[in-house]
């Protein structure tokens, strides 16, 4: 072992084989593990205990965010800072308040959930370590690879090597970092 | 393929409708007991039965076209529902008739004075004849809906093959596009004949949108309430999942804000423009007793069904999502009490009154007896024909819609 590794990955032929695969792995208590298919699997994220993302929670507040600032910056304007008599209306005129609101609301939604999304998922990133594996670029058109990091408390070379090979593989490649 | 025999209606149904007769059947010898002694509120409470319950029948009319139109899962999953209810239309028009013959007990307009401003420039829109004509031509015109988009289906169903099938839901398809156009504005001019003259010196040119919206919602929390009621019995225990009532939650997500969009477009509008012709409609409802009902109305028709409806895992529990759906009805219900409730009177020569004094018991007892009736009728239809498109291309993959993620 002279190449520093990122973890070890499995190549599987059938989608099916994956997500058993990653069932076992998941119960025999790996944490940072992934899993690549050439097309999206409904199944996998539980077979992997992938939790729900925080996205959703993040866009609320993140509309919240909009709405307040949307209410606080008219009464400021309006109110607190350059009441101006429209047409002998309150200066406090929440209906025309809302529209903009509304606005703001949609629009710091919008954002968080684009910023809070490539945030989360740490993209755009021009590296990753799996790339090294020449065959990984078969992840796109018909074969399907989990993936166990070094980084797991759980990881040993020799032990996931004959682990992950129990699983019926292809093939078990070393990462390299 | 399935059989006929595979979807049958459960047993249940006519228990259902039994219910719905006998409930219907005691609130309407009350009802008419009520309006014997009092005939302008039965009619005015006859009326908010009529526009709540019939909002069902003819705004399934147009989810039934929607469904047609952008396809999915949910559409084939409540199309039977939505062609049932569509086929009260005969049971509708009987539940209009005490209006159409009380005309003159029910709305204001017809006492007003020949040279009112509102009779002098409206002519002979404004007068019964023409009244009674234009609601005897949508009735007409919905028919003319109904009939064929229901007998495509039943051909549908007696299909020898996929492509046949195919063929028949194409037709249906065509159709929905353009008729949808004259739906919403037959709608238009229904509601504004219907609701909309209660106040003859008021106008709102997004008043057809209001009832189009509402309907629609209410079609979309009534499919969700009975199909939460059948999920666990066969043969829906074959077909729903969670993820079907994922899908009508986001629908009725969005059509209550759509219906949130409309009202406060109009009361916005107005507000802004501030001309005392059309002031007067929320000026009047901002008083009395009937802000409670306004203020009502934004809390839980539109903030508290929003907030909860946002929450993915909510939409996905039927049981839950079903709750929504019939504290959604019921503020329809108080949302078309708001419309009808406030509007002058006959006896009062053309004053409205403060909530107190205008809310009545007839105003609970009609809306039953119209319901009962109309969901007795309903189950009657629905229970008629196989409750999902058995020869529909699409049948199998909306099925398996239900069990993905």
């Amino acid at each position: 072992m002279q190449k520093k590794l990122y973890g070890l990955m499995a190549e599987f032929d059938t989608a099916t084989d994956l997500v058993d695969a990653a069932n076992r792995v998941r119960e025999a208590g790996y944490t940072k593990t992934d899993a690549f298919s050439p097309f999206p699997l409904h199944e996998i994220d539980e077979a992997l205990g992938i939790k729900r993302s925080i996205l959703p929670l993040l866009v609320f507040f993140g509309g919240l965010g909009g709405l307040l600032l949307g209410i606080g910056m008219q009464v400021f304007v309006h109110y607190i800072d350059y009441p101006l008599n429209v047409g002998g209306r309150p200066f406090l005129s929440w209906p025309a308040f809302v529209p903009a609101s509304y606005e703001l609301t949609i629009l710091l939604a919008g954002f968080t959930a684009v910023f809070g999304m490539l945030f989360l998922n740490g993209l755009p990133r021009p590296y990753h370590p799996v790339f090294n594996v020449p065959r990984f670029a078969l992840a796109s058109r018909e074969k399907f690879f989990l993936l166990v990091e070094a980084a797991d408390a759980k990881y040993d070379y020799e032990e996931t090597k004959a682990f992950l090979g129990e699983l019926k593989p292809q093939e078990v490649f070393d990462v390299e970092e | 393929m399935n059989g006929h025999g595979d979807y049958q209606a459960p047993a249940e149904i006519k228990k259902y409708q039994s219910i719905a007769l006998g409930a219907g059947g005691i609130a309407f010898i009350a009802w008419a007991i009520g309006t014997y002694f009092n005939v302008e509120q039965g009619l005015r409470s006859w009326l908010l039965g009529f526009i709540f319950w019939s909002g069902l029948g003819l705004g399934s009319i147009g989810v039934l076209m929607l469904q047609y139109l952008t396809g999915g899962a949910w559409g084939v999953v409540i199309r039977r529902i939505v062609e049932a209810a569509s086929r009260t239309l005969p049971l509708i028009f009987v539940v209009f008739l005490p209006i159409l013959f009380g005309l003159t007990y029910l709305y204001e307009w017809t006492h007003l004075p020949a040279d009112d401003y509102a009779m002098v420039h409206r002519g002979w829109f404004m007068t019964t004849e023409s009244w009674i004509l234009r609601s005897v031509v949508y009735f007409i015109f919905f028919a003319a809906m109904v009939y064929p988009l229901n007998k495509w289906s039943a051909a549908q169903d007696a299909s020898k093959d996929h492509e046949e099938a195919a063929r028949w839901l194409g037709r249906a398809t065509a159709f929905s596009g353009p008729t949808m156009v004259i739906y919403v504005l037959v709608v238009t001019f229904a509601t504004v004949d219907w609701v909309m003259m209660l106040e003859p010196h008021w106008f709102s040119t997004i008043w057809g949108f209001l009832f189009v919206a509402g309907w629609a919602l209410a079609i979309f929390s009534f499919s969700v309430a009975l199909l939460a009621l059948l999920s666990d019995k066969a043969p829906m225990n074959r077909v729903l999942d969670k993820r079907h009532f994922h899908d009508l939650g986001k629908l009725m997500l969005a059509f209550t804000m759509v219906w949130t969009y409309f009202n406060f477009s109009q009361f916005l509008i107005i507000w802004s423009g501030n001309i005392p012709e059309e002031t007067g409609y929320y000026i009047f409802r901002f008083d009395g007793g009937w802000q409670w009902i306004a203020g009502g109305l934004l809390l839980f028709h539109f903030a508290f069904p929003f907030l909860i409806l946002l929450q993915q895992d909510f939409k996905r529990k039927a049981k839950l999502l079903a709750s929504m759906a019939g504290f959604i009805l019921v503020m329809r219900l108080v949302d078309m009490y708001f419309l009808i409730g406030p509007t002058p009177r006959i006896e009062t020569h053309g004053k409205g009154l403060p909530l107190l004094e205008s809310f009545s018991w007839m105003d609970i007892v009609a809306p039953i007896a119209v319901g009962g009736f109309w969901m007795a009728f309903f189950f009657y239809q629905y229970a008629k024909r196989p409750i999902m498109p058995i020869m529909d291309p699409f049948l199998q993959r909306a099925i398996d819609h239900g069990k993905g993620h």
